[in-house]
C-alpha cells in the first residue's frame, strides 16, 4: 500500500471513530464523583444487600441512580499497576501512562517526583512557586492534556485532588471558617466529635459543587474523595467499610438531587469512578515486609536507601515535616560506603506502592568503578594489584565508552536546545503583564505563572543535567594511574545522589555490592579476578528467598514477595516475571501489540546484552497463576497452548479479567514498556526538546518492580493493616465505573474494560474528540 | 485554734459533695438465655413493664473458680409493658464488679503521693451501696458535677492552703481515675456483648450507643451530647478502636521482626487481637535490621536483655514452645518441627491509640510503676503542692504539652488517660481469662497488680467476687420492689424533662447543682403516666425517624420504602393529638413539610399533605382550647 492509501485508510478509521462518536447520546455537562480506592466487588456486593429496616438497598442512592437507572461497567479494571498516581493519570487523560508510580526518581539528577504529597504544592502555590500538582506538571511537559483541559477555564469546577490545577483559596478559607463556625462548635458539643479541616474542606467543596451545579456556566464538575482509600487502608472491618460507602452513597444522593433540580438536568452526565480496588478481606491484617531494611542489610547489599518518606514516621520528630520528599536511611552494614549515606545512597525505593515497590539500584559498573577508585587510593596496594585494578577500572570505563559518549552527545544537544528555549522563555516572561482581576477570572494569571515556573524548572534541570554530563565527561577522560595511589576526588568522577544507567538483567543477577572480604584478587596471569575480587548478589534469587519471621496468620504466605518483574532489554519487547528459579514467565509483545506468555527458566544475558532463556512447560505455581486459575476463560486442555500463543489485548482481557491476577498480562507491559513513545510532546515542540522530555521520563524508570504476596505490603512508613493495592491482584485492580443521566438508559456492561476506555468514552458522550477513538465504548 | 477548727469544718463541708455518691437499686427469675462466644445476655422481668438485662461471662475465671458464670453488666430497661422497640428505653446501667470504696480508702485517697492500693477488697458492696454507673435520665449530671467541682477547686479550695489544695486535688484525681477505670471496665465488657444474634435483647446500635455514653462520660462535656450524636459517636468510636487495634498489632509484629523476637497474639477471655506477647529465645535475639534497633527497643518500652541476663533467668520462667517448619511460633501445647526455649518479655495492649502499650513487663518488675508514679508525682507537685494554674501559669502547661508531644513522638506513652483505659481493660480481661498459660497468667497478674496505684481501687479478683454479690443485691431489689420504684421514678423524671428546651434543661441543671442535687423535677405520679410515656416515646421515635430522612435533603423514598414512610407519618399524625407540646407539634409539622417538599413520590407527597392538614386542625383545636396563639409557620414550599 502506498502512502496515499495509508492516509486514506487512516482517514477512514478516524471517520469511523467520529461517526461512532456522533452516534452517542450527547451531554453538555459532566459531573464526576472520583472515589479513591473503592473496590468494585465490595461495592457491587453491598449495593445488592437489602436493609430490612428500610426495604431498600443499604446503598440506596448508588443502587437507584446507577445500578437501576444507569450504566454500570461490571468489569472495569486498572490498566497498569493499581496505584493512585498512575491510575488517576490514565483516567484523567485517557492516554497510556507516563507516570508509573506514586513517587519517581530521576536517575541522573536525583530529582524526586512525589505525586501524592499535597503540602509542598499548597505552600508553593501560596508563595507563587507552584500552580499545578506535580503530576499535572509532568503531564503538561509531556504534552498530555487532562480531561478538564477540554473545557474553558470558566466552565470548570475542580475539587482538590492529585491531578489538580490551581488552588482555590476562597474554598480553603471558607473551609477554615467552617471549622470554627458556631455550627461547628455546636456540633462539637452535641456530637463530641470535632470537625476536622479535611471534613470541613469536603463539606465546603460539596457546597460549592452544588452551587456550581445550579449555574449553567459550569460544564465540568468533579468531586474527589479519599475517604474509602483511607478507611480501607486502616481496617478491613466490614462495618467500617460499609460506613464509608454509606457516606459516599449519601453524597451521590445529594449530588443527583441537585442535578435533577438544576437547569441542565437532562443534559448532565453523572459519573462515578474509582482509580483502583483495595485488598480488604475481613479478619485479615495486612503485614508489612520491610524492603528498605533488606536492601540496607549486608545480605541485601548494605545500601544506604532513599525513600520519599521517613520509615516509622509517626515515631520521629522529623516525621512531622510535610515537605520532605527524600529520606536517606543510612545502612549500619554498608560494605564500602560507610559514612557516605548523604552522598552515595545506592538504592532508591518507591515504597509508596504498598503491594508493589519500584527499586532503582545504582548501576553495578558505577559501583565497581567506585570500589576500584577507593582501592586505588590506598597506598598499601602492591604494584601488581594496583596495575590490575587500574586496568580493570579502565576496562570498566571503556566498556561503556561508546554508550556514554552517545548519551553525552545526545543529552548535550538537548540541553543546548533547552538553553535556547530558556532564553526565549525569559523574554516572554519578562513581558508578561501583571495579574489583574480580569486575568484571574479567565485563568490567564495561572497560565502566566505556569510559564514563569516552567522557566525555573528548566533552569534547574539544565543545571542538574549539565552537572551529570560534566561528571560523565570527566569519567570518560579519566585514565587511572597504575603506578601511584589515586589522589583525586571520587565525587568529581562519580556524581553524588545519582544512579547512572539502569541495570540490565545480567547486572542484577551479578550485582556488585562491594569488594570481596579478601580484597582484590589476581588471576594467575596477573589480571584482576573479577569473580573473586567483588562481592556480588543475585537480586532475583535474594528476593525470592525472603521468608516471614513472624507470621501468625496462617492463611498468609510465608513468602512476602510474590514475584519480581522487569523489562527485557531492547529490541526484545518482553517482560520477565521471576517467582523463583523454577517458576518464571516472560510476556512477549509483537509489533502489532499482540501478547503471549511463556514459562521459562535459566534466563541469562550475554555479553552483547541479548537475553536468552529456555522455554519450559506450563505448570501450577508460575507467576500470575494463570494456568491453574479456575476463572481463566480457556478450556483446561487448551490452556498451555492458548497461553503461549499470540493474542490481541482484547482476547487476553476477555480470557483473564476474572482471574486472581485479572488483567496483569496487559498491565505489566503498560507499566514496564518503554515510556518514550507515550510522550507526544506539546504541539510544535522541537524534535530535540521532545527527545529531551522523553529522556526525562525514561530516566525515572526503575530497574525492577517487586510485587507483594497476597495480604503483604511494603509500606515501611507506617502500617496499613487494612487493605492495600498496587499489585495486579484482581481485588486491587477491579474498579468502579458507573454513569447515569439523560437518555443513557439502564444496563450492566459485562464486557471487560480498563482505564484507557474511561476518558475517551466520557468525552465522546460530551460530543468532544476522544483522545483514543478506538477506546470509546459504544453505549447505544 | 478556732480558726483551724473552722478551716477543718469548712474543708470537710467542701469535701462532702465529692464524697457523696448516689445509691440506687431489681426481680430476678431468669426468663431467657442467649449465648455468644463466652458472653451471654440474660433477661429477667421487673414487674410487668420493665426488665433487667444482665451480661454474663460464661465459663469465665472467677477468683480461682474456673468455669463459673460471672455477672458483669446489668441494664434496667423500661418497656412500658409493650413489645415494640420504640416504646422501650434503657434507663440505668450497673457495673456489677463495682463496689463503693469504704471511708478508710477514701481518706487515704486524699493523701498526696500515696500510690498504693490498700487491702484486697474494695470495701462495701451489696444492697445499700449499689449505684448505677450510668443514669440515662441524668446524663448531664456528672458533667455538671465535674464542672462545679472544678469551679469550686479553682475558686475556693486552691487558694486556701497547700495541704487543702494538695489533698483535695489528690482525692479528686484518684476519684476521677477510679471512675474512669470502671467506665473502661464496663466498656470492655460491653464490647464483648453478643449483638448479632436475632434473639439478642440489644442490637448493635444500642450497644454501641451505650459504649458511647460511657466513653462520653470520660470527657468534660460528654454528658451534654445529644442521643443522635452519641449514636454516631458510638459507630465512629468502634471503627476507630478497630483501626487502632489492627495498627498496633502490625506495629508490634514488625518491631518483633526487627528485634529478632517472637510475636504472639493473645486471646484473653474470649477477646481477639487485643493483646500480644513478645518472647525472646533463651539463646538471645538476632536483630534483622540494617539500622540500629535501639530506637525499636525504646518504642517497645523494654530494655534488651543481654545474653548474661538470659543465662540468669530461672528455669521456671523459661517456656518450652514449638516452631513450625518455617520458624513460626506455634500455639502453646502444639508440637512442631522443632522445640525452642523462650522467655516472655512482655504483654502489650493493642488498644493504646498511638502504639502498642506495654502492660506487663516480665523482666523488670518496677519500671512501669515507677514511670507512672513519676508522671503522677510531677502533676501533684505542680498542681497540688506548688499550685501552678492553667490560667495564670499557662506557659508551664504549654511547655509541658510540648514536652509530652516530643516524648510521644519518640515512643513514650504519655497519654495517662489512655494508659489507664488499657490498664483497666487488661486487669478485667486477665481476671476473667482462663485460656492463658496458668504460669504466664499468674505472672501477668502479679505485674498488673504492681501497677495499682489508686487507694480507691480494689483487686480484680475481689471485684469479680463483688460482682456476684452485687448481682444478688440487684435481684433482691427487684424482689422487694425497689427496682420497680426506681423505674417509676425514672418515668416521672422522663416525663418532666420531655418537653424541656435546651435553655430550660440548663436552667434545671443549674438549680440541681445549686441545691446539691435536692432539686430534681419529677412529674406528678398519676395513673396514666405509662400511657402518656408510651405515646411520647412512640411519637418521638417516629419524629426522629422522619427527621433523619428530612435532614438528608434528598427524596426520602429512595432511602426508605414509601409505604414505611407513609406509615410513620400516619402513626405520628395519630399520636399527635395526645401529645401536649407546642414544640413537638411545630417540629413534627416542619419535618413533614420538608419531607413533602423533598419527595418526588406523588403518593407520599399526598400523604404528607393530608397529615399537614390534619396537624393544622389539631393545632387549631389545641390553640382554641388553650387560647394560646402560636407563631408556627410552615415553609413557603407548602
Amino acid at each position: 500500500m502506498n502512502r496515499l492509501g495509508l492516509a486514506f485508510a487512516a482517514a477512514l478509521l478516524v471517520l469511523a471513530g467520529a461517526s461512532a462518536a456522533t452516534a452517542q447520546p450527547a451531554f453538555r455537562r459532566v459531573v464526576i464523583v472520583k472515589v479513591d480506592g473503592l473496590n468494585a466487588d465490595l461495592l457491587n456486593d453491598t449495593i445488592h444487600k437489602r436493609d430490612p429496616a428500610t426495604g431498600r438497598s443499604v446503598l440506596p442512592w448508588i443502587s437507584r441512580v446507577f445500578d437501576q437507572d444507569g450504566v454500570v461497567f461490571d468489569n472495569f479494571y486498572v490498566r497498569g499497576i493499581s496505584l493512585s498516581a498512575p491510575s488517576w493519570s490514565l483516567l484523567d487523560t485517557g492516554r497510556h501512562t507516563i507516570i508509573r508510580g506514586n513517587a519517581e526518581f530521576d536517575r541522573y539528577t536525583g530529582q524526586v517526583y512525589d505525586y501524592l504529597n499535597v503540602f509542598p504544592f499548597y505552600l508553593g502555590y501560596a508563595r507563587n512557586r507552584a500552580v499545578d500538582m506535580p503530576g499535572v506538571e509532568v503531564l503538561d511537559s509531556a504534552g498530555i492534556p487532562l480531561l478538564i483541559d477540554r473545557f474553558a477555564y470558566a466552565q470548570v469546577f475542580q475539587s482538590f485532588q492529585l491531578f489538580q490545577r490551581g488552588v482555590s483559596w476562597t474554598t480553603l478559607k471558607d473551609a477554615l471558617f467552617r471549622s470554627f463556625s458556631g455550627q461547628a462548635l455546636r456540633s462539637v458539643l452535641e456530637s463530641a466529635a470535632p470537625i476536622s479541616l479535611s471534613s470541613s474542606l469536603s463539606r465546603q467543596l460539596e457546597t460549592e459543587l452544588e452551587a456550581g451545579l445550579r449555574r449553567e456556566q459550569f460544564l465540568y464538575l468533579d468531586f474527589f474523595t479519599g475517604d474509602a482509600d483511607h478507611v480501607g487502608h486502616a481496617t478491613s472491618d466490614p462495618q467500617a467499610l460499609l460506613q464509608v460507602m454509606r457516606e459516599i452513597d449519601a453524597l451521590v444522593g445529594r449530588i443527583a438531587t441537585t442535578i435533577r433540580q438544576s437547569p441542565l438536568a437532562r443534559e448532565t452526565l453523572l459519573v462515578m469512578v474509582s482509580d483502583h480496588g483495595m485488598n480488604n478481606t475481613p479478619g485479615v491484617i495486612s503485614q508489612t515486609f520491610n524492603l528498605p531494611d533488606l536492601f540496607g542489610r549486608s545480605e541485601g547489599g548494605g545500601h544506604h536507601v532513599v525513600t520519599n518518606r521517613e520509615q516509622l514516621s509517626d515515631y520521629k520528630l522529623k516525621g512531622i515535616n510535610p515537605l520532605v520528599h527524600r529520606v536517606i536511611t543510612p545502612s549500619a552494614q554498608s560494605i564500602y560506603l560507610a559514612g557516605e549515606a548523604s552522598h552515595y545512597p545506592t538504592a532508591w525505593i518507591d515504597i509508596d506502592g504498598n503491594e508493589r515497590a519500584a527499586v532503582h539500584l545504582r548501576n553495578s559498573d558505577l559501583n565497581k568503578i567506585h570500589i576500584l577508585l577507593l582501592e586505588l587510593s590506598k597506598s598499601e596496594l602492591t604494584p601488581e594489584v594496583r596495575r590490575a585494578a587500574a586496568d580493570s577500572l579502565q576496562a570498566a570505563i571503556d566498556k561503556h565508552r561508546a554508550a556514554w559518549n552517545a548519551e553525552a552527545d545526545g543529552l548535550r544537544a538537548e540541553l543546548d536546545e533547552l538553553a535556547r528555549a530558556i532564553e526565549t522563555r525569559k523574554s516572554v516572561v519578562k513581558n508578561l503583564p501583571k495579574s489583574d482581576t480580569q486575568q484571574h477570572e479567565s485563568g490567564e494569571d495561572k497560565a502566566n505563572r505556569r510559564l514563569r515556573l516552567e522557566l525555573e524548572h528548566w533552569e534547574r534541570e539544565h543545571s542538574a543535567y549539565r552537572s551529570y554530563l560534566s561528571h560523565l565527561d570527566r569519567l570518560l577522560a579519566f585514565h587511572p594511574d597504575s603506578a601511584k595511589p589515586f589522589k583525586g576526588t571520587i565525587s568529581n568522577l562519580i556524581p553524588e545522589l545519582t544512579l547512572g544507567d539502569n541495570n540490565s538483567v545480567g547486572d542484577l543477577e551479578r550485582y556488585i555490592v562491594g569488594p570481596s572480604a579478601g580484597g582484590l584478587v589476581l588471576t594467575a596471569d596477573g589480571h584482576l579476578d573479577e569473580e573473586k575480587s567483588f562481592r556480588r548478589i543475585d537480586y532475583f534469587a535474594l528476593l525470592a528467598s525472603q521468608r516471614a519471621r513472624n507470621n501468625p496468620q496462617t492463611n498468609l504466605s510465608q513468602r512476602p514477595i510474590d514475584f519480581v518483574a522487569m523489562a527485557l532489554p531492547h529490541p526484545q519487547r518482553g517482560y520477565w516475571l521471576y517467582r523463583d528459579a523454577d517458576h518464571q514467565l516472560i510476556i512477549l509483545e509483537d509489533t502489532s501489540g499482540r501478547l503471549r506468555v511463556q514459562p521459562v527458566r535459566d534466563l541469562t544475558e550475554d555479553s552483547h546484552g541479548v537475553v536468552h532463556w529456555q522455554e519450559t512447560s506450563w505448570c501450577a505455581g508460575l507467576p500470575l497463576e494463570l494456568y491453574e486459575d479456575e476463572h481463566l476463560q480457556v478450556a483446561s486442555e487448551q490452556r498451555a497452548s492458548w497461553l503461549s500463543q499470540w493474542h490481541t489485548e482484547q482476547e487476553w482481557m476477555r480470557a483473564t479479567y476474572a482471574c486472581h491476577y485479572s488483567n496483569a498480562v496487559i498491565g505489566i507491559p503498560e507499566e514496564l514498556s518503554p515510556v518514550a513513545p507515550n510522550v507526544p510532546g506539546r504541539p510544535g515542540i522541537s524534535p530535540l526538546l521532545l527527545r529531551y522530555e522523553r529522556r526525562r521520563r525514561e530516566l525515572v524508570q526503575a530497574d525492577f518492580h517487586v510485587f507483594a504476596a497476597d495480604h503483604w505490603n511494603f509500606n515501611a512508613r507506617f502500617p496499613n493493616p487494612g487493605g492495600n493495592h498496587g499489585s495486579f491482584l484482581r481485588i486491587s485492580t477491579h474498579s468502579v465505573w458507573m454513569m447515569a443521566g439523560g437518555d443513557l438508559g439502564a444496563r450492566h456492561i459485562e464486557e471487560p474494560y480498563d482505564s484507557l476506555n474511561f476518558a475517551s468514552t466520557v468525552l465522546n458522550l460530551l460530543g468532544k474528540e476522544p483522545p483514543m477513538p478506538d477506546r470509546v465504548v459504544t453505549l447505544r | 485554734m478556732h480558726l483551724r477548727k473552722r478551716m477543718r469544718f469548712l474543708t470537710a463541708a467542701l469535701l462532702v459533695p465529692f464524697l457523696i455518691t448516689a445509691a440506687y437499686s431489681a426481680e430476678p427469675a431468669i426468663a431467657s438465655r442467649v449465648s455468644h462466644a463466652g458472653y451471654v445476655w440474660r433477661t429477667s422481668p421487673v414487674g410487668s413493664s420493665a426488665e433487667l438485662v444482665t451480661l454474663f461471662c460464661q465459663g469465665c475465671e472467677q477468683a480461682g473458680a474456673a468455669g463459673s458464670d460471672v455477672p458483669l453488666i446489668a441494664l434496667l430497661r423500661d418497656t412500658l409493658g409493650d413489645t415494640k422497640p420504640e416504646s422501650s428505653r434503657i434507663t440505668d446501667l450497673w457495673l456489677l464488679s463495682y463496689a463503693r470504696p469504704n471511708i478508710g480508702k477514701r481518706m487515704l485517697s486524699a493523701v498526696p503521693f500515696f500510690y498504693w492500693r490498700v487491702g484486697g477488697s474494695r470495701g462495701n458492696h451489696g444492697v445499700k451501696t449499689l449505684a448505677p454507673l450510668l443514669d440515662m435520665n441524668a446524663l448531664q449530671h456528672p458533667a455538671a458535677n465535674t464542672l462545679t467541682q472544678n469551679l469550686l477547686q479553682w475558686t475556693v479550695l486552691d487558694p486556701l492552703s497547700t495541704p487543702v489544695r494538695a489533698s483535695t486535688r489528690a482525692y479528686r484525681g484518684n476519684a476521677a481515675d477510679d471512675e474512669r477505670l470502671h467506665l473502661q471496665e464496663a466498656i470492655s465488657y460491653l464490647q464483648q456483648a453478643p449483638v448479632s444474634t436475632p434473639d439478642s435483647p440489644l442490637n448493635q446500635l444500642q450497644v454501641q450507643t451505650l459504649i458511647a455514653r460511657l466513653e462520653l462520660r470520660k470527657s468534660l462535656l460528654g454528658g451534654f451530647v445529644s442521643a443522635d450524636g452519641a449514636a454516631k459517636y458510638g459507630v465512629s468510636a468502634q471503627i476507630r478502636d478497630l483501626e487502632i487495634r489492627s495498627r498496633d498489632w502490625e506495629l508490634l509484629r514488625e518491631w518483633a521482626d526487627k528485634t529478632g523476637l517472637y510475636f504472639e497474639p493473645l486471646d484473653l477471655a474470649g477477646t481477639r487481637n487485643e493483646y500480644a506477647a513478645l518472647w525472646i529465645p533463651l539463646t538471645g535475639s538476632h536483630p534483622a535490621s540494617a539500622t540500629s534497633v535501639a530506637p525499636i527497643w525504646k518504642l517497645l518500652n523494654l530494655k534488651p536483655p543481654s545474653p548474661r541476663d538470659l543465662q540468669q533467668i530461672p528455669a521456671g520462667a523459661v517456656f518450652e514452645r514449638a516452631l513450625d517448619e518455617n520458624g513460626n511460633l506455634l500455639p502453646a501445647g502444639s508440637s512442631g518441627a522443632r522445640q525452642i526455649k523462650l522467655v516472655p518479655l512482655g504483654i502489650y495492649s493493642l488498644d493504646y491509640p498511638k502504639m502498642p502499650l506495654l502492660v506487663a513487663d516480665f523482666r523488670n518488675h518496677h519500671h512501669l510503676r515507677w514511670r507512672a508514679m513519676e508522671q503522677r508525682s510531677i502533676n501533684e507537685v505542680t498542681a497540688g503542692v506548688i499550685g501552678i494554674s492553667h490560667f495564670t501559669n499557662w506557659y508551664y502547661y504549654v511547655a509541658a504539652d510540648l514536652y509530652d508531644f516530643v516524648a510521644s513522638r519518640h515512643g513514650s506513652p504519655m497519654n495517662q488517660a489512655a494508659r489507664l483505659d488499657c490498664y483497666s481493660q487488661f486487669r478485667a480481661r486477665l481476671a476473667l481469662d482462663r485460656e492463658l498459660d496458668p504460669t504466664l497468667r499468674a505472672e501477668a497478674m502479679q505485674r498488673i497488680d504492681s501497677l495499682a496505684m489508686n487507694p480507691l481501687e480494689a483487686a480484680p479478683n475481689a471485684e469479680m467476687q463483688a460482682a456476684s454479690a452485687n448481682f444478688k443485691a440487684l435481684e433482691d431489689r427487684a424482689q422487694t420492689g425497689q427496682l420497680l420504684a426506681l423505674v417509676k421514678k425514672n418515668r416521672r423524671e422522663e416525663l418532666a424533662a420531655w418537653d424541656r428546651t435546651k435553655l430550660g434543661a440548663i436552667r434545671h441543671e443549674l438549680f440541681r447543682v445549686l441545691t446539691f442535687g435536692a432539686y430534681t423535677p419529677e412529674a406528678k405520679s398519676s395513673e396514666d403516666i405509662v400511657a402518656q410515656l408510651a405515646v411520647q416515646r412512640r411519637a418521638q421515635y417516629q419524629l426522629d425517624f422522619l427527621e433523619q430522612l428530612a435532614r438528608a435533603g434528598t427524596p426520602p423514598e429512595v432511602q426508605v420504602d414509601s409505604n414505611r414512610i407513609a406509615a410513620s407519618v400516619a402513626e405520628l399524625e395519630s399520636l399527635l393529638p395526645a401529645v401536649n407540646s407546642d414544640r413537638f407539634h411545630l417540629e413534627a409539622r416542619n419535618t413533614i413539610a420538608r419531607l413533602r417538599s423533598n419527595s418526588e413520590d406523588s403518593d407520599l407527597q399526598a400523604r404528607c399533605e393530608r397529615a399537614l392538614v390534619a396537624l393544622y386542625s389539631i393545632d387549631e383545636a389545641r390553640r382554641t382550647v388553650a387560647l394560646k396563639p402560636t407563631s408556627v409557620r410552615l415553609p413557603s414550599a407548602e
